[in-house]
Parts: C-alpha cells; sequence; structure tokens
C-alpha cells in the first residue's frame, strides 16, 4: 500500500509559527493526552487546519500527567475547555511490567489485571465526561509483535497479545454507542506503518517517545479525521473521469473489446479502484462523471462491459461529452445541489488537473499517480468522507439521488413548477426528537449550509439535552414522494416563552436535497399554526446571513415575517401561508 | 531542501546559516533543545542513509561531533 507523503515535522514546527495569529471562520480547541512524550503533534494538528481554514488551539498535558489533569476540577485540561481531546495511551504504560514479563503471574491474574485496567480507564473517562462536554478520542494499545513465548504464544492461554486484543475489545464496547466518545484504532495505525518504524528505540530510550517522530505528521493526518468530522467540514462526491481513471485505455480509441479492465493485471488494477469506490458509495459518498468522450461509447461501457464494477445507477450523474471540465464540473455541483468544496476530483490526465485546481480551488484535485496499480491505495488515503455519526440517510444516499434524476426529468416533462410539486405527491412528516432522530438532527446542523436560517451548529449530545429541555420544542421533518424517501431533510429548534406568548426560533434549516419543493413552508406552517395552538401571539426568528445561506433569504419575508431591529417577527395578522401540494403528518 | 548539513541545521532549529559554525550546538542555538536535537538528527538520517548509535546521540555537542560521525560512515556532505 502507498502512504502517503507528509513533510518533515520540523515543517510543521516551523510553519505553525507563522501561522499563528491567522484567523478563521472555524475554529476548534483540541487537548491531547498522553502517557509518553508526544512533541510535535501539537504544530501539526494547527498547521493541518490552517490548511482546511481552521483556526486550532491546542492544549498539551504535562508529561505523565493525563491522569492528574482529568481528575483535577480546576485543572488546565478544563480551564481550556477544549471541543475535542485526543487521549493517547501506549501499551507498556497499561501493561506496565506485565509487558515484559506477562508470565510472572498465571493467566487468571493476567485476566484480573486487564479486568482491573479496563476498569479504570471507563472510570476515568466517566470522570472526564462528567466534567466537560469536550468529545474525547481514545486510543487503544497496539498489539505487541513480539512474545517471549515465541510460537507457543498462540497456545498460552490469555497470553500477552491476548491482554491487548481482549482490553481493545472491551474499550470498544464500552464505548460504542457514546456519542462523546471514539476509539481510535490505534493499533491499525501502528500496522499500517510497522511496529519497527513506529518505534524509535532511540527515540524512545531518550525522550519517552513512543511515537518516532517522522511519523507524528502521520499521526496529526488520521487525528484530523475527527477534527474536521466535528465541524461538518467533510467531502461528500467524488467525480471521476474515464479513460484511465475507471478504465485503462481510451474507449474511443481502443474500443470496448481492447480497454484495460478486466480480472487480470493490468485491468485489474482499474478493478480494484472502482471496489474501492463502490465501497465508499456504500456508505454515502456520491459518485459522478466528468469525461470528455462520446457519450454513446461510454455509456456502453459503463453499461454492457462484463468487469465494470461500477454501473450507471451508481452515479449520481453523468457529463460525458466535449465541453470542457471545468463547465461540466460547476454544472455537476449545481446539479446535485452540493458545495464545490465537498467535491473530490480523480483525473489521470495532470494537465486536466493542473487547470482544475487553478480554476476551481475549493475542490480537492488528487495527485493521482502514473500508476494505475497505486489508485485505489491513493483513494483509501483520502480523509475527507468522514462524520462522526452514520445514519441511514448516509447509507442510503446514492439511492436517493437516483430518485432524485426520476425528478429531474419530471420537472423537465411538466409543463410549470406547480404543476411538477403537484404530481411529486410530497407528504412531510413532522418528527420529535427522540433517540432514532437525533444522531440525524446533530448531522444536520452540523453541515447544512444553505438553507440555513441561523447555522447553529449542535453537537449530538447538546441535541439531547436540547430534547429533555420543557422550555424547548425540537424536532425534524422526513420527507417522501412517489420517487422514494428522503428521509430526515428538516429540522427546527424552537424557544418557547409562554409568560410573554412567544416563540423564538433558533434554527430552522433544510437539506439543501429537497429545496425548491413547499417543504420549507410546511414546516415553518406547521410550526407557526403549532404556536398558534398554544396560544402564542408572537413568534421571532433571525436571518444570520454567511456566504452560503442566501437561499433561504426570502423564506421569513415570504410568511409575512417584519423585520424589527436584528430579529424578523411575525404577529399573525396575515394569515399563516399555505402549502397546498404537500400533505403534512405528525408522527 | 539542500542536502547540506547545515541548511538541514540551520531549517530545523529556525535560525540563519550564517549563525551556525563548527562550535555551534545546544549551548549556542537557543532553539537547540532535546526536542529539536532529535528532530535534527532524524531528519539527517534520512538525508544522508546512516544511522546514528545511542551513544552518538548522547554525545553529540556541536557541529563538529556531526561532522566526524558523518564523515567516519563516508556521507557526502557538499561542502
Amino acid at each position: 500500500m502507498q502512504s502517503q507523503v507528509e513533510p518533515n515535522l520540523s515543517y510543521f514546527i516551523a510553519k505553525a509559527r507563522s501561522i499563528d495569529g491567522r484567523s478563521f471562520q472555524k475554529k476548534i480547541k483540541v487537548a491531547i493526552l498522553s502517557s509518553f512524550t508526544i512533541n510535535g503533534l501539537e504544530e501539526a494538528l494547527r498547521v493541518k487546519c490552517a490548511e482546511s481554514d481552521i483556526t486550532c488551539a491546542t492544549y498539551l498535558c504535562g508529561y505523565g500527567q493525563y491522569n492528574q489533569d482529568i481528575l483535577d476540577q480546576s485543572s488546565k485540561l478544563y480551564e481550556f475547555s477544549p471541543d475535542i481531546t485526543f487521549m493517547i495511551i501506549d501499551t507498556r504504560s497499561v501493561l506496565s511490567t506485565l509487558f515484559y514479563t506477562p508470565y510472572t503471574i498465571p493467566a487468571n491474574d493476567r485476566r484480573t489485571y486487564i479486568d482491573k485496567r479496563v476498569a479504570d480507564f471507563v472510570n476515568l473517562v466517566k470522570t472526564f465526561k462528567n466534567r466537560t462536554g469536550s468529545k474525547l478520542v481514545l486510543t487503544n494499545c497496539s498489539i505487541p509483535t513480539y512474545s517471549p513465548y515465541g510460537i507457543c504464544e498462540v497456545r498460552t492461554e490469555y497470553g500477552l497479545k491476548e491482554m491487548v486484543y481482549d482490553f481493545n475489545a472491551r474499550l470498544s464496547d464500552a464505548f460504542r454507542s457514546d456519542p462523546q466518545v471514539f476509539l481510535f484504532d490505534f493499533n491499525s495505525f501502528v500496522a499500517k506503518y510497522g511496529e519497527i518504524n513506529v518505534l524509535d528505540y532511540r527515540q524512545f530510550l531518550v525522550g519517552d517517545i513512543k511515537v518516532s517522530l517522522s511519523y507524528i505528521p502521520h499521526l496529526a493526518e488520521e487525528l484530523m479525521g475527527y477534527v474536521k468530522a466535528n465541524l461538518g467540514v467533510n467531502r461528500k462526491c467524488i467525480v471521476l473521469d474515464l479513460d484511465n481513471t475507471l478504465w485503462g485505455g481510451i474507449i474511443g480509441e481502443d474500443g470496448f473489446d481492447r480497454i484495460d479492465l478486466s480480472l487480470k493485471p493490468p485491468g485489474m488494477a482499474f478493478m480494484e479502484f472502482q471496489r474501492v469506490l463502490l465501497a465508499l458509495y456504500q456508505r454515502g459518498v456520491i459518485l459522478a462523471i466528468n469525461s470528455r468522450n462520446n457519450e454513446d461509447e461510454a455509456l456502453r461501457a459503463i453499461r454492457d462491459h462484463p468487469f465494470m464494477v461500477l454501473r450507471e445507477e451508481h452515479f449520481a450523474t453523468m457529463k460525458i461529452n466535449w465541453s470542457d471540465k471545468i463547465s461540466n464540473m460547476k454544472e455537476i455541483a449545481q446539479e446535485l445541489n452540493i458545495g464545490l468544496d465537498s467535491i473530490v476530483y480523480f483525473d489521470d490526465d495532470p494537465i486536466n488537473r493542473e487547470l482544475m485546481s487553478k480554476a476551481i480551488p475549493q475542490i480537492k484535485t488528487i495527485d493521482l499517480p502514473d500508476d494505475p496499480s497505486l489508485y485505489a491505495s491513493t483513494l483509501m488515503q483520502i480523509n475527507d468522507f468522514n462524520t462522526l455519526v452514520m445514519t441511514n440517510e448516509d447509507r442510503k444516499r446514492g439511492e436517493m439521488y437516483r430518485e432524485e434524476h426520476k425528478r429531474t426529468e419530471l420537472k423537465r416533462s411538466s409543463s410549470n413548477l406547480e404543476d411538477f410539486l403537484k404530481q411529486l405527491e410530497i407528504r412531510v412528516t413532522m418528527k420529535k426528537a427522540n433517540n432514532f432522530t437525533i444522531p440525524r438532527i446533530a448531522q444536520l446542523t452540523l453541515k447544512t449550509n444553505q438553507f440555513n436560517l441561523t447555522t447553529r451548529r449542535y453537537q449530538e449530545e447538546d441535541v439531547e439535552t436540547l430534547a429533555q429541555d420543557h422550555t424547548k420544542l425540537i424536532g425534524c421533518a422526513q420527507t417522501q414522494d412517489k420517487f422514494g424517501d428522503n428521509g430526515i431533510t428538516g429540522v427546527y429548534i424552537v424557544n418557547k416563552n409562554h409568560e410573554d406568548k412567544e416563540w423564538f426560533i433558533d434554527t430552522f434549516l433544510l437539506s439543501c436535497r429537497v429545496m425548491g419543493r413547499g417543504i420549507e413552508d410546511a414546516m415553518m406552517g406547521y410550526i407557526l399554526s403549532k404556536a398558534k395552538e398554544e396560544g402564542v401571539i408572537k413568534v421571532k426568528a433571525e436571518f444570520i446571513p454567511t456566504k452560503k445561506n442566501k437561499p433561504c433569504e426570502q423564506l421569513l419575508p415570504n410568511f409575512g415575517f417584519k423585520k424589527e431591529g436584528e430579529q424578523w417577527v411575525y404577529t399573525y395578522k396575515v394569515p399563516i401561508k399555505q402549502t397546498n401540494h404537500v400533505e403534512l403528518n405528525e408522527d | 531542501m539542500s542536502s547540506n548539513l547545515l541548511d538541514i541545521v540551520a531549517n530545523v532549529m529556525e535560525v540563519q546559516v550564517s549563525q551556525i559554525d563548527d562550535e555551534s550546538g545546544p549551548e549556542t542555538i537557543e532553539n537547540w533543545d532535546s526536542f529539536r536535537g532529535l528532530i535534527l538528527f532524524e531528519e539527517l538520517e534520512s538525508k544522508f542513509n546512516v544511522k546514528f548509535t545511542l551513544n552518538e546521540l548522547l554525545n553529540i555537542k556541536k557541529i563538529k561531533d556531526i561532522k566526524n560521525i558523518l564523515s567516519v560512515r563516508g556521507a557526502s556532505l557538499n561542502e
């Protein structure tokens, strides 16, 4: 597997100084707790954040102080009040002398030891959670490759390696469904780069450094997955070229039978690449094509070639034509209703890549290696598709975009918008925040940019707290139509002030996928009617403009809200706008 | 990056090349603490394709010591 090229640690140390003081709109505070020396990680994280337009402040706990930092209520850690805390522990500190001489004690005692260590960490995490709302990313332990028992290790009951396996498995179990705690698979990290490389004995002996300095930037890169996901900064769509990208050769010249795509090399490299793409599609990444080709020839390969892994159904849209790729790209973004900054672009041609990154720098244009055998691993290095939770909406996204295609066709054949909306047979179900809907509600507040009145971000724990608060009304809208189920696409949060018979709309958002179909109107109508039923006489709202939320600028005035200072106010003087083409239900 | 020893030292320690001579070391360069020392050795190792022993690492006190070790190992210093 190809490993990502990272600059030396000295680059990050120097660069960190030069970016201090630069300020971006997105901000995060990251604390690092570690059982060993991990200098340099702070700088690498700050620089990587700056590269993604994030201002990052860091805190590193004193050497060997992570326990105290967590236990002491007035510690520097809590004073810093991090958004994310990385707690990096190593096998030596968990096992203590048993790491070297595990067979000093019998198997049962080894079990008891691990029981105790798991309990220690679970308690430590519990204390942490009681004192801060910070997300916690806890590493598991790397499994030692050496055992003094050698080839008999595997016959040994609860031997050294099994102790660590068990420790890791039990940490996973303990935090699997805890929205505040994530387990970082440090064992995989070490396996990826090799224990021999990650632990440099000289650095370990001189400075208790257990991740060698040349691997600190790689570790930072993996941890960035959590930072970006926490801020909702992720990419949603992979746009692909065809010739020499999805298959070898040029369909227009080599022809259907002669392109490289088969169960043997070199064609197998392209199948391998497609298989990784398919798996990403299944986790909710949208795929699209941008290729200069004759459409019929290319489509024939996509539909009928026996070794294509990806078929027409997997692509949300296909731009196969002779127009320039930059205009195609803009059309793709528009058609899928996604930002250019959520696109990753794969093209084998360095000139196309150069043109694209100059014209649309927000797109992540991948520097694809010349050798197709490296395509799959290049794709696997991309750390931009992470979300903190995986919802049903994520897994079904591909299907939803296919249904969207059918809607677009209907729209084209309809004589006018009203006619089209009527034919869609839209049904909106208003749901309360509960265990099933809370992860998706949080996800939508974190990533919705366009149709979002206030762009307030809420983590899953925040939504849970809001849902229990009787002075709040928090809910979501599931939307369906005759082509399929769009899942939960809208969220609202209202602060109720019963004394003054006033409601305040804290959050109102709609996924960009379903914008412009009157769903926003049905939702707003629902809130206003609900307020009226409870005797409210005034509903206040805000529109906080950002670079991206122009699409919802007119929502409030369209409903008859009047601007009063910074706020918009609705007093029921005009009747609540009706949305007749939408069937509204309550769940 | 140049493979010149002094360039690497200057880069890691964030000082000018002109501020470094054979006698420079943790005593004379403020940024040269044990952490930066380790970064320096690691970058020299990958640049010159050598491995320092633990004792060498512990005993390097100035640039001259590094030059001596590198020349014993046959690394070309481009000077």
